[in-house]
């Protein structure tokens, strides 16, 4: 076992901009490794190279302490789960999961017992002689998890493994793959897209995009306090409501006006952030679930109308606009528009005017430009 | 008037119509499939049937003769049919280079090798030349001022310059080399089909598992080419049985001596060159039957792995 340090790995293709651009990154020995972010992001390609299937343009990777630039993806001791598992077809389960081992020069009752064991844990057990062919979708990422188990690798890289079962079967693996990485503990580096994969399974979360990191950290971390516009967008379902304002700092308050009207901050809030110049433009963040739909006519209430009520059962999305002309698909009215997420059996209907209300230790300002986080020592 | 039952349903009727339609659906299925079958029956049932009659008379392409079984005890006395087996049993040593070569070459073009497309395109050039062609080009390349011996002579191996044409202990290795080489494009496009349809990601797996060049070659790639391994010796065989004819016929004429003939070169000479249709009729039915076995035993051995 063993810990992962990516010190500036870069991936470039040809002559196009890197895939993977100076990615830091350290995985401890024992921990599980989230890399989220939209396809085309880096992440694969950063778990590529970590198993060698690619080579590095520059930077430096060492697994242990020592440096694998160089070497072979069998050399590496690395295990890694395939997207489409990549079970050899014409070997049977248990021929599939002593692969590996065969290789090495393993006894054939050192390899039975083996995999019987990694079996037993996977519950693959009465699959043991069938082909790839004759499993079900979730009876092959397990036989894809208990080829990598078997091995007792330095680290488990795992490529978008739960992308191809259904709905159901997902919520189960999920569960299935963070107990058994968490019984083994071994240095896990996993990549998907789904961001609730993110959240669920692992012990960090790595957000990239365009190849490079925009921030690592536990995924309440990353929910609370992300460290930029795009954290903040990806992360979370519905994703973080995003909202430009301007900002005018006043003597015994910060006043923030959206649109045509305004909320009061306390003037305490420019101490924790580092906020612009009366009058600057600001992207106000605010998760949907804490846009408060309240009767009150006071302070810090934003008038707004109903779009759209989405019930999920649970819950219910209440879609909300300001201004006239109600929202459409254009960009500016987006920006007009966002959403909260209360509980179920809501009473108003689209149309209807309604009060909101956001605490102010529930918003997030990003720069307007770089939109970074503007809470102070955000990042 | 219609006969409507309590339910409302007519049940009589409409089984009867059901079966009247599957029964059109059948008539129309045989409609359809009618100018196959005839085809098939006209120009290959027939002539078989043709063949298995002739092979018991003395037919000289005019009158018929039958003389019964002694057609076919005669047939096998014949030194020249059992020599034509031979070498077609000899040629048989020509398909594992048929396949082994085009496996390499299509190994190496998957790997993208500088170049590849256009190796790929000269490998497949010979596919599209006519084999009367090939078997010319081989002639010149084979003959004792052609092309083999200007090759020896330029390493400065004068001394083993030969004509191998024109002998009787190498004509037919001449031939199997030229076989090998007319069969090279088709395989390697067979092989080069089938490592396209590789999983690209069992051989990253097979990497990171630990497996090096060899092994990954052994036990994944290997496996996976099996079915197009099999095609392609289906074909290769059954292109030394029935196709050799037009290199025979340019390259050596069946000789020196009886040294290249091949079944259906026998079958070409008895018939056309000596008039005995009835023996050509009777060799045919032999060929056909040693194709006919390696294509259903083949077929077996694919249809058991299904």
């Amino acid at each position: 076992m063993a810990d992962i340090d990516f010190d500036g790995v870069t991936k470039v293709y040809g002559d196009g901009p890197p895939a993977v651009d100076r990615l830091s990154l350290h995985i401890d020995d024992g921990e599980f490794m989230v890399l989220v972010g939209p396809s085309g992001c880096g992440k694969t390609t950063a778990l590529r190279m970590l198993a060698g299937l690619e080579e590095i343009s520059s930077g430096t990777l060492r697994i242990g302490g020592a440096v694998v630039n160089n070497t072979l993806p069998k050399d590496r001791d690395v295990a890694m789960v395939f997207q489409n598992y990549a079970l050899y077809p014409h070997m049977s389960v248990a021929q599939n999961m002593g692969f590996a081992l065969k290789i090495r020069g393993e006894s054939k009752r050192e390899i039975a017992r083996k995999v019987e064991d990694a079996a037993r844990i996977l519950r693959l057990t009465e699959y043991l002689e069938r082909r790839p062919k004759a499993l079900s979708g979730g009876q092959r990422q397990r036989v894809a998890m208990g080829r990598a188990i078997v091995r007792s690798p330095q680290a488990f890289l795992m490529d978008e493994p739960l992308s191809n079962l259904d709905a159901k079967l997902r919520v189960e693996m999920r569960s299935e793959i963070a107990r058994i990485q968490r019984l083994l503990s071994v240095a896990t580096v996993y990549v998907t897209h789904d961001q609730v994969e993110a959240m669920t399974m692992g012990d960090r979360v790595a957000v990239l995009r365009d190849g490079q990191l925009q921030q690592v950290a536990t995924p309440q971390d990353i929910y609370d306090r992300p460290a930029n516009e795009f954290v903040a967008g990806f992360m979370g379902s519905p994703p973080m409501n995003l909202v430009p304002c301007q900002l005018r700092p006043g003597r015994s308050r910060v006043e923030v006006v959206v649109a045509d009207q305004s909320i009061e901050l306390p003037l305490g809030y420019a101490d924790t952030h580092s906020l612009p110049e009366a009058g600057a433009d600001v992207v106000l963040g605010v998760r949907p679930e804490d846009v408060l739909i309240a009767d009150a006519t006071g302070a810090n209430v934003l008038k707004v109308r109903v779009e759209r009520v989405e019930a999920l059962g649970s819950e219910a999305l209440v879609h909300l606009a300001w201004g006239e002309g109600g929202a459409s698909s254009s960009r500016d009215a987006r920006s007009r528009s966002f959403i909260a997420k209360v509980g179920p059996r809501v009473t108003f209907a689209p149309g209807d005017v309604v009060s909101v209300q956001v605490s102010p230790e529930h918003i997030h300002f990003f720069d307007a430009g770089t939109g970074i986080s503007l809470r102070a020592g955000g990042r | 008037m219609s006969v409507v039952t309590i339910n409302g349903t007519t049940p009589i009727h409409r089984r009867g119509r059901r079966l009247s339609l599957r029964r059109r659906r059948q008539v129309a299925g045989f409609l359809f499939a009618l100018p196959a079958i005839a085809l098939v029956v006209g120009f290959i049932g027939v002539p078989i049937g043709q063949a298995v009659y002739y092979s018991f008379t003395e037919w000289n392409g005019l009158t018929s003769t039958w003389i019964g079984a002694s057609a076919w005890t005669q047939a096998f006395h014949n030194s020249n049919l059992w020599t034509a087996l031979q070498n077609n049993a000899l040629l048989l040593l020509a398909v594992p280079f048929a396949l082994g070569l085009p496996l390499l070459i299509a190994m190496l073009l998957h790997q993208r090798v500088v170049g590849w497309r256009i190796f790929r395109s000269i490998y497949f050039l010979p596919t599209a030349i006519s084999w009367v062609v090939l078997g010319l080009v081989a002639e010149r390349f084979f003959a004792y001022h052609g092309t083999l011996n200007s090759l020896i002579h330029a390493v400065g191996l004068t001394h083993v310059s030969t004509n191998m044409l024109g002998y009787e202990s190498t004509a037919l290795s001449a031939l199997g080399i030229t076989f090998v080489f007319t069969m090279i494009g088709t395989n390697t496009m067979l092989f080069l089909t089938g490592l396209a349809t590789l999983d690209p990601s069992l051989e990253e797996a097979a990497r990171i598992d630990g497996a090096g060049r060899w092994r990954i070659f052994r036990s994944i790639t290997l496996p996976h080419l099996s079915r197009f391994i099999q095609l392609a010796f289906v074909m290769t065989v059954i292109a030394l049985f029935s196709a050799l004819f037009s290199l025979i016929f340019v390259m050596t004429g069946g000789g020196p001596g009886y040294a290249t003939t091949t079944m259906e070169f026998l079958i070409y000479q008895t018939g056309f060159d000596q008039g005995a249709f009835g023996t050509a009729a009777l060799y045919g039915l032999i060929l056909f039957v040693l194709t006919a076995i390696v294509g259903v035993v083949q077929l077996r051995l694919i249809g058991s792995e299904e």
